[in-house]
């Protein structure tokens, strides 16, 4: 079995691999490898007959072909609607055809697949609300980036996401001690404005467990740091982790499964080890998908839940303003037309819908916000979703995938959008890179911290 | 005082007069110089790709482009390089505020010595406001030292010094450091309070008496902890304060200028005129450092 140094069905799993996969510029060598990589028919067979289970079989079996679902696509629509984005067809002449001929594909063939799976598709599920039958092409996209996944056809990128989270429990190089000194540094820097503000570490039995994604410690600290105000501000008994802090699954964009599990079962365990009355993650959305939607079936919880209830930040920053934990100065609340980003994870996969109009409801001033359209859990995706942002091989592609956000937000006159989802925040901003439209886009912790009616006693005292 | 001090630069020409400084206080005191540079900005998600701050173009992170730019930073500081003893070079990627601070605190630096201003480069905001100089000034636990003007890094040692106060809790830590800085290198100091009357018609037997009270509170706050040392004055005078500061500094031929920064204000937007101590810093000859924290001084 030919197979590349770097391009191979071996999951990284060292820091040493990582670096050298990660010293090849651009993934030169990684794909170049890839023209030789074998198919391991027997091998890939096997897994399908393993994991094909009856609902993708019968999924398979019953499309119609009617192509209902092709409107539903956003890159169908802007890729000047041709058949080969139909998702329907996408999903049928991939994993379709690995299924048909048993796995008796090609190098070529697998390649295609790939590019398929992660450029024809995000994921967003939407396509899934269209079927007659039901049919969610986003869920069998995943599945197939699995089947691709195991036999090493994935994007660089995420052949290196998916083996930092195998290295480092996280998507990037943040070690325990990295974390755990960021929350200190964080809290020091940030006391001096907010008295008594701590991040704690590991403390047991509190009312919150606090996750977020690791490019929040890595290069962002400031979200953190924001998270600290609000749950200060709020009075909450929280803590974080000091493992099992990292919520995000690069390995479910890449189709890592036992890494996916493994992630997941890393925050369960600090969960239990930590006994909080509940968690809570960052303003992310395949996060929350992970950790909250799909993490209880890798990991084969019985009940199909994560150990404690786990919601999103914006439940619970809706119920903050809502009990009032939070109070918002009306004089500070947005008053200019604003709109906002639905996140496909958790508004479409998880039906969070109301919650963020309600938050709206405190933050901006009446009659300033405007829907896009499609909304809610008819909205399109931002175009970055399932890890396509991340993805230097289909750049161009993602940057043509934006124009449906771009044609939205541009339909709502709005300048600034509200975008509670890392991967959302992300290609919003390199929409504005694109195409220069003149927005400004944020995610809602700063938001409501500029908006704060402080209690007196919480502030610094007076200085001259 | 000075053991470690912490070099940002953009090694582009706004910042040489930075450099100018840092270099000639490390050859003078015998410090150790960080030339800590971010050389992108991440960008794209998780992808390994950054915009790089000074051509903006996308470039792909590996150990080569590293090697690259670390060569170009020994050929820009060159003459600097050849006289000290204890430089080196840090590179990394990332929000510059935030990696200037991050290394501040891993290297436990005394002083952070920066130019005040990139010019408009987009790549470093990227949706975040404030500038550089402002998230760092506003965080850091050390005095941070800016270097604006070309003609502001011309001068060699420091031997007289401004130490520009509005009484606030930050001015006295501000003031500390501003103390320990002229007792070490033997410097004269002067304190100085200006009477913010811009904006404001007031009543000059008003402004008389503000200013006894102001020069009485000036005694009464910063000479008792001066103990033995003598060589200082005292100056209280009216006008708008960023004004007056620059004009006693050279009068004064000052060579440093020492201020509190305590503004909150990170909007872009609302901080644009910035503080008093932002307003020095742009207009004077002169190094000036802002000192918001107790702990470096």
């Amino acid at each position: 079995m030919p197979e590349g140094i770097l391009c191979n069905k071996t999951p990284i799993k060292t820091d040493e691999q990582l670096k050298l996969t990660l010293s090849d510029s651009r993934g030169t060598k990684y794909y170049a490898e890839m023209l030789e990589l074998e198919v391991d028919s027997d091998a890939l067979w096997a897994l399908v007959q393993k994991t094909l289970k009856s609902r993708t079989k019968t999924w398979l079996e019953i499309c119609a072909h009617c192509g209902l679902c092709a409107e539903s696509c956003f890159l169908y629509q802007v890729n000047g609607r041709t058949p080969k984005q139909v998702p329907s067809y996408k999903i049928q002449s991939t994993l379709g055809q690995i299924v048909k001929k048993k796995g008796k594909v090609t190098n070529e063939f697998m390649r295609h697949c790939m590019d398929v799976a992660w450029s024809q598709c995000t994921c967003c599920n939407r396509c899934g609300m269209y079927c007659p039958h039901g049919i969610d092409m986003g869920v069998m996209f995943s599945y197939l980036r699995g089947l691709l996944y195991s036999q090493g056809f994935v994007p660089w990128e995420l052949k290196i996401g998916s083996g930092m989270h195998r290295v480092y429990r996280a998507q990037m190089d943040v070690t325990t001690e990295d974390w755990v000194e960021t929350c200190e540094w964080m809290a020091e820097e940030t006391e001096e404005e907010w008295p008594g503000l701590e991040i704690p570490v590991d403390k047991q039995d509190a009312d919150i467990m606090y996750t977020c994604n690791a490019r929040e410690p890595k290069h962002y600290p400031e979200d953190v740091a924001e998270a600290a105000i609000l749950f200060h501000v709020a009075g909450e008994n929280w803590t974080v982790p000091s493992e099992g802090w990292e919520q995000t699954s690069l390995s479910m964009f890449a189709g890592d499964w036992e890494c996916c599990k493994d992630n997941v079962q890393n925050v369960y365990d600090a969960i239990e080890r930590l006994n909080p009355k509940r968690a809570i993650g960052t303003e992310c959305g395949h996060a929350h998908r992970a950790t909250v939607i799909e993490g209880p079936y890798w990991t084969g919880r019985p009940d199909g839940l994560p150990p404690r209830p786990y919601i999103h930040y914006v439940e619970w920053l809706a119920e903050a303003l809502r009990t009032g934990k939070l109070k918002i100065d009306p004089a500070k609340r947005i008053k200019e037309p604003v709109t906002l980003q639905d996140s496909c994870n958790y508004v479409r996969n998880q039906g969070l819908k109301d919650i963020t109009r309600e938050i709206i409801s405190y933050i901006v001033e009446p009659g300033f916000f405007v829907e896009m359209s499609p909304n809610k859990e008819h909205n399109y995706c931002c175009g970055g979703g399932g890890g396509f942002n991340g993805i230097g091989m289909y750049r161009e592609q993602r940057n043509v995938a934006l124009r449906k956000k771009m044609d939205q937000i541009l339909d709502t006159g709005c300048k600034l959008v509200i975008a509670p989802c890392h991967n959302c925040w992300d290609a919003i901003r390199d929409l504005e890179e694109e195409y220069e439209i003149g927005i400004r886009w944020s995610f809602l912790k700063p938001l409501v911290i500029g908006m704060l009616d402080v209690p007196e006693h919480m502030l610094p005292k007076d200085e001259e | 005082m000075f053991k470690k001090i912490l070099l940002a630069t953009t090694g582009s020409p706004a910042s040489f007069g930075a450099a100018r400084v840092a270099f000639d206080m490390a050859k003078r005191y015998g410090s150790e110089v960080t030339i800590f540079h971010v050389l992108g900005v991440p960008t794209k998600a998780f992808s390994q790709v950054v915009n790089d701050v000074r051509t903006g173009e996308e470039v792909e992170v590996d150990a080569e482009y590293i090697s690259w730019v670390e060569e170009e930073l020994k050929t820009t500081y060159a003459k600097q390089f050849a006289g000290a003893e204890n430089a080196k070079i840090v590179i990394t990627t990332g929000a510059p505020h935030r990696e200037i601070l991050r290394e501040a605190r891993n290297q436990d630096s005394d002083l952070i010595v920066m130019g005040a201003s990139s010019g408009d480069n987009v790549k470093y905001h990227r949706g975040y406001p404030g500038s550089t100089l402002q998230k760092v000034a506003k965080a850091a636990r050390c005095p941070v030292l800016t270097v604006h003007r070309e003609s502001a890094s011309y001068w060699g040692g420091f031997s007289s010094i401004l130490f520009g106060t509005d009484f606030s809790k930050q001015a006295a830590s501000a003031f500390k450091f501003a103390l320990n800085t002229a007792r070490e290198l033997d410097c004269v100091l002067t304190i100085f309070h200006a009477l913010d009357i811009s904006g404001k018609v007031l009543d000059q037997t008003q402004i008389e008496e503000n200013l006894i009270v102001a020069r009485k509170r000036i005694r009464e706050t910063y000479v008792p902890l001066m103990g033995d040392f003598k060589n200082f004055d005292i100056e209280v005078w009216e006008g708008a304060p960023y004004v007056e500061i620059v004009k006693l500094a050279r009068e004064k031929q000052v060579d440093l200028i020492v201020m509190a920064h305590h503004t909150r204000e990170l909007d872009a937007e609302k901080a644009k005129i910035g503080s008093t101590v932002e307003q020095v810093i742009v207009r004077a000859n002169c190094p000036v450092v802002s000192v918001s924290k107790p702990d470096k001084v």
